[in-house]
């Protein structure tokens, strides 16, 4: 009987380090280089922007998130969480009452402006994510890991993303890349935004095994005259079916070769503007797309 | 006096409004608590957040008030507003690259700094302009306003569509130039305090000669008051009011062009009583219309110049319509 004690001992004090390990307060850097300390793994967390709440859901912490902004659509489950901003910008009230221990934005639109400074002054954690390539939305994936205190589901999560992105790789690699443009928007002066480097969307073109067909210089728009000039072998347009065919019935474009050769393809843009897991499947289907001959 | 009395009644009805007014309403009873100290995360957010805000708003709508007032009294006309001789545009201008150009500087600095700069180096433009023209009087500078103002605001045109694409959206700037008033820390919100109560003096240091340029040119310079001199003070001196105000609250239309004219109505046209007073009617305005645009469309936030605009214009058309009638 006696030698039950020091092993009940043993066993307490084992149990108390877990759960000060599992206690420990949490920090981390966010894109902005800001230190984030989270003193225990947050149970209440505002993700905004469909980005961030994407990368939330991948880890599994559906449950933890208790707001979303009006443009979130995925995954089906956040859809009624109570909104914290929309297009005209964010709430501070409303963000603040859902009184969350984790707040996730990105610096676009005005969130990042409105929401850190208060956010900082309140005390609530507050995470700013930049999603610019592939590999730094696996960082991303690994950093919101680190501070929800779920490391391990994020490193499963990376390593398999990283997996499918290996293998599109290893599909692409050695074979010629044609060019590509793809058309994300369509402004009221007839100007296009396309895809361009130093985005994720045009990380996701590259991994595809594409290349640029042109580099559009210090304005993100182009005229379609340059796009028709370009004559690109593939042409990509981030919408819908019917909004294609009306840009291709357009003067000019139906003698483009991509238009001609029927290498005009629609894109969703949920797998192209809205970084995080998904871009995989783009990025898997894009490759077939480019690349048919691999891709039985 | 009771006008006076009204005026500061009204504007702290207003100022409770603002911080009970939110996308979750505050009871006084809530707001009494946060201030005793109450640490819930409501309470501080109330303290934190929502009063200096208010505050903030109440200084900002202030100074739209002075400034609208000098202009009115330089230009000697009624439809002068502080936006009128290029500041709009440099601000939104410095604003802009402040917004989306990525400098060194934190951008919580940058901005109210470079919106400042815009705005006064735009109105100075100007001066500078109408000085080496030789025309050194209302209809110059209004003319060279003009020029100025489109010339700048087709670099900002420029700047946006440049540096804009789906994630670099151009709302960040329009929002801006529609007006907001963001919540100061508590050293800036001094700083706006100093600045306001300085441009008080500054203002009415200038109100007795404003009165005399009211009586027109010739009068005015047989009264001894060197007219061209003392026009360029005079819009140097609201020019810092005004860009003050678009550095912490951004482009809110229509303040500075109402304030003055309800004061006026209140307190009558001299200038000494005027100044204060549209002031104070100033901050009324912009303290109540900020309460609106926090509170209106939660969770968002409408621009605070469109509530000013939108709530505050047919409120001038009544109280213009029934002035004209009397």
């Amino acid at each position: 009987m006696r030698s039950v004690v020091p092993l009940l001992l043993a066993t307490a004090l084992t149990l108390a380090g877990i759960a000060a390990a599992a206690a420990a307060p949490v920090t981390v850097h966010d894109a902005l280089g800001r230190e984030v300390t989270m003193p225990v793994p947050p149970q209440r967390i505002v993700t905004i922007f469909a980005s961030n709440t994407e990368l939330a859901a991948a880890l599994g912490l559906v449950d933890r998130i208790v707001g979303i902004e009006a443009f979130t659509r995925f995954p089906p489950e956040v859809l009624g969480k109570p909104l914290v901003g929309g297009r005209l910008g964010f709430s501070v009230d409303a963000v603040v009452g859902r009184r969350p221990d984790l707040v996730v934005v990105t610096p676009a639109r005005q969130a990042a402006h409105q929401l850190v400074d208060p956010m900082e002054r309140l005390g609530i954690p507050i995470l700013v994510l930049l999603h610019r390539t592939m590999p730094e939305i696996f960082s991303n994936i690994r950093l919101l890991a680190k501070a929800c205190g779920v490391v391990e589901r994020g490193e499963e999560v990376v390593s398999r993303l990283q997996a499918r992105l290996d293998r599109v790789k290893e599909r692409v690699e050695g074979r010629k890349a044609p060019s590509v443009i793809m058309v994300t928007g369509r402004l009221g002066n007839g100007m296009m935004l396309i895809a361009r480097p130093g985005t994720y969307t045009g990380d996701a073109i590259l991994r595809a095994g594409g290349r640029f067909a042109l580099e559009s210089g210090m304005l993100a728009q182009v005229s379609p005259e340059a796009i028709l000039r370009a004559d690109p072998d593939v042409l990509l347009f981030a919408g819908s079916e019917r909004d294609m065919n009306e840009l291709i019935a357009r003067p000019g474009w139906a003698d483009m070769r991509a238009v001609r050769e029927r290498r005009s393809f629609v894109v969703a843009r949920t797998e192209f503007l809205i970084p995080g897991p998904r871009t995989l499947d783009g990025i898997e289907k894009l490759a077939a797309l480019l690349h048919p001959a691999v891709s039985q | 006096m009771t006008a006076w009395l009204r005026m500061v009644v009204v504007l702290l009805l207003a100022m409770m409004v603002g911080i009970s007014a939110g996308h979750g309403w505050a009871s006084p009873a809530d707001v009494l608590r946060a201030v005793a100290g109450d640490p819930s995360l409501g309470s501080r957010l109330l303290v934190e957040w929502r009063i200096p805000r208010v505050l903030a708003a109440a200084l900002v709508g202030a100074l739209l008030g002075l400034g609208g007032t000098v202009f009115q009294g330089v230009f000697r006309n009624p439809l002068a507003e502080p936006y009128l001789l290029g500041s709009a545009g440099g601000a939104a201008l410095g604003a802009t690259v402040a917004l989306l150009v990525p400098l060194a500087v934190p951008q919580p600095l940058l901005l109210p700094v470079l919106a400042f700069a815009g705005a006064w180096g735009a109105t100075l433009l100007v001066i500078g302009i109408s000085r080496v023209s030789g025309a050194v009087d209302a209809a110059g500078m209004l003319l060279a306003g003009v020029a100025v103002a489109a010339i700048l605001g087709a670099l900002r045109s420029f700047l946006m569509l440049a540096l804009s694409d789906e994630t670099i959206s151009l709302q960040i700037v329009l929002s801006w130039v529609l007006g907001g008033v963001q919540t100061p820390s508590w050293p800036m919100l001094g700083l706006l305090a100093a600045i306001t109560a300085a441009c008080v003096g500054l203002t009415l240091l200038i109100a007795g000669r404003l009165d005399i340029l009211g009586l027109g040119e010739t009068m005015a310079t047989s009264f001894g008051l060197n007219v061209h001199r003392f026009i360029m003070v005079a819009v140097l001196a609201g020019s810092v009011v005004v860009a003050a105000a678009i550095a912490f609250g951004g482009l809110v239309a229509f303040v500075g062009l109402a304030a003055p004219h309800i004061a006026r109505w209140l307190v009558g046209p001299l200038h000494k009583p005027l100044l204060p007073a549209s002031a104070l009617v100033g901050a009324i305005v912009v303290t109540l219309g900020d309460a609106i645009s926090r509170s209106a469309l939660p969770p968002a936030e409408i621009p605070l110049g469109l509530v000013t605009a939108v709530a505050g214009g047919p409120f001038f058309i009544v109280l213009l319509a029934r002035r004209l009638r009397k």
